[in-house]
Parts: structure tokens; C-alpha cells; sequence
């Protein structure tokens, strides 16, 4: 009977890991190519996080202030491998990859609002993350490990 | 109304400055969302429902400081700035603030 229970709860962890190899693999390998291609579709938009609008032209739009948020949740495995990490010290490149993700992902989506709104330049672009897992509150029911982020970033049009 | 983060913008002139303006939110979604965002924690991937979480805080907080300097005669704020504060799991303060001013074409 114990070596049924032992081998359930192995069979479930192997499952969880391998769903999180094969599924948050493919996930993940699916949102940087998004990435990729959606930085390239923007590539003519001008992005600096100076304050003081670079090469901003006499005519177009007045200035707008455009937001991005993004979060990205971890998955088992990513999970797996940080708890293993922390035994013994060192970069945590399963979430240092989910940051990039979540931190990409909000910058485009300002820059797509941008140019979809007839700007072609963004200017004083500020990240910023949010804790909506509660990891800082003493909450017991802690939610899911996830990397989120917001973006702030002025658009202008650039002569 | 303009936003922008920055504390000026070439070719306009501040005409004069109306003081701060703010607005906050804390907001959660409900239950079901939370159980999808576990579900979601195993396989990884965007969590919809927490980014629209604060994609409507943040709306609605800039919402609320636009209605302050609405009340106060400004047509612009600038220096936009926002924090986030954690209240507890799945929910999410927004914190958005910026400076109420009327702003004039620099002719």
C-alpha cells in the first residue's frame, strides 16, 4: 500500500515535470519567436527611456503616455529547478528568462499602442513589477509564481 | 487630456501648475481566475486574467486622477507616475499620480 502511494506521488511529479518540459518548453520557445517577430514588425519605432524626447519634430500628435502590463506565470518545472537552485546558489535562469519574457512583452505592447496610434517614437520608458502573488503579505494562500510587470513609456513623434 | 511621464514637453509651455493629482484601486478578480492562474502555474504562460487585473487598475486609477484635475481646470499631466503595493495573494493596489497643469502651445 506505501509503495503504491510512493509511486503515485513519484508518477505525479514526473508528470507535472514533464508537462512542464514539454508544454512550458513549448510555450516558452512559442512567446520568444512572438517576440522576436513583433520586435522586428516595430523595429521603425524609436524607443529610449531619456526624458528629454529625442529629435522630436514641430508637427503630428501632441505627446501621450502609453502603459504595458504583462505577467507571465513559471511553470512546474521551472519551479522544480529554482527550488533545486536555491540548495545551491547562483543564477536562476528559469526566472531570469520569465522576467525577460514579462518585461518584453510589456514593452511592446506600449510601442504597438504607439504605433498604432500614428507615433513613431517612445520616449522615458520605466519598468516596474507588481506583486499580485502576494509574496510580500503574510497571506497564507500564497497564488502562483509568476513574473509581473508594468511599463510606462511617452510617445512622440520624432521629425 | 495629455499624459505624459516626462516633467516637460518641447513645444508646449507649462501656463501654470495646478498641484498633485492621484488615484487608486485595489482590486482582485474573482476565484475561478485564481484557480486558472494554479492551473496555469504547472504549465506556464501568460496569465490573462491577472495582466487584465491590472490592465483595469491601472485604468481605472488614471481614470480617477484625471477626473482630479478635470475638477482642477488642468488639460495635461505630467510626470506620470504609478507603484503597486501588495495586499494580499491575487489582488493588487495601483497607485497612479502625477502633477495637474495647463499646458499651452509654445508659439
Amino acid at each position: 500500500m506505501d509503495n503504491f502511494e510512493l509511486l503515485f506521488g513519484l508518477g505525479f511529479v514526473a508528470v507535472m515535470l514533464g508537462l512542464g518540459f514539454f508544454v512550458g518548453g513549448a510555450t516558452e520557445r512559442a512567446h520568444f519567436k512572438r517576440l522576436d517577430q513583433r520586435e522586428q514588425l516595430t523595429r521603425d519605432i524609436f524607443v529610449t527611456q531619456l526624458k528629454s524626447f529625442p529629435g522630436i519634430g514641430d508637427s503630428g500628435p501632441s505627446p501621450q503616455a502609453f502603459f504595458g502590463e504583462a505577467i507571465i506565470a513559471s511553470d512546474y518545472l521551472k519551479n522544480f529547478v529554482g527550488k533545486l537552485r536555491k540548495l545551491f546558489g547562483g543564477e536562476m535562469r528559469s526566472y531570469q528568462k520569465l522576467l525577460e519574457r514579462a518585461r518584453r512583452e510589456a514593452l511592446l505592447r506600449i510601442v504597438e499602442q504607439a504605433k498604432e496610434a500614428g507615433y513613431n517614437a517612445v520616449c522615458n520608458v520605466r519598468f516596474q513589477s507588481a506583486d499580485i502573488g502576494g509574496n510580500n503579505t503574510t497571506a497564507a494562500n500564497k497564488a502562483a509564481v509568476m513574473a509581473p510587470i508594468l511599463a510606462i513609456g511617452t510617445a512622440y513623434v520624432r521629425g | 487630456m495629455i499624459l505624459v511621464n516626462t516633467e516637460t514637453i518641447p513645444g508646449f509651455r507649462i501656463a501654470s501648475v495646478k498641484g498633485l493629482v492621484q488615484g487608486n484601486t485595489v482590486r482582485a478578480k474573482h476565484a475561478g481566475r485564481d484557480i486558472a492562474a494554479s492551473f496555469k502555474n504547472l504549465v506556464g504562460g501568460e496569465l490573462k486574467g491577472y495582466t487584465e487585473l491590472l490592465t483595469e487598475s491601472r485604468r481605472q486609477a488614471v481614470e480617477r486622477m484625471t477626473a482630479q484635475a478635470e475638477q482642477l481646470g488642468a488639460n495635461a499631466i505630467v510626470n506620470v507616475r504609478f507603484t503597486t503595493s501588495a495586499v494580499t495573494a491575487g489582488a493588487a493596489e495601483l497607485y497612479a499620480y502625477g502633477t495637474a497643469v495647463v499646458l499651452e502651445r509654445a508659439s
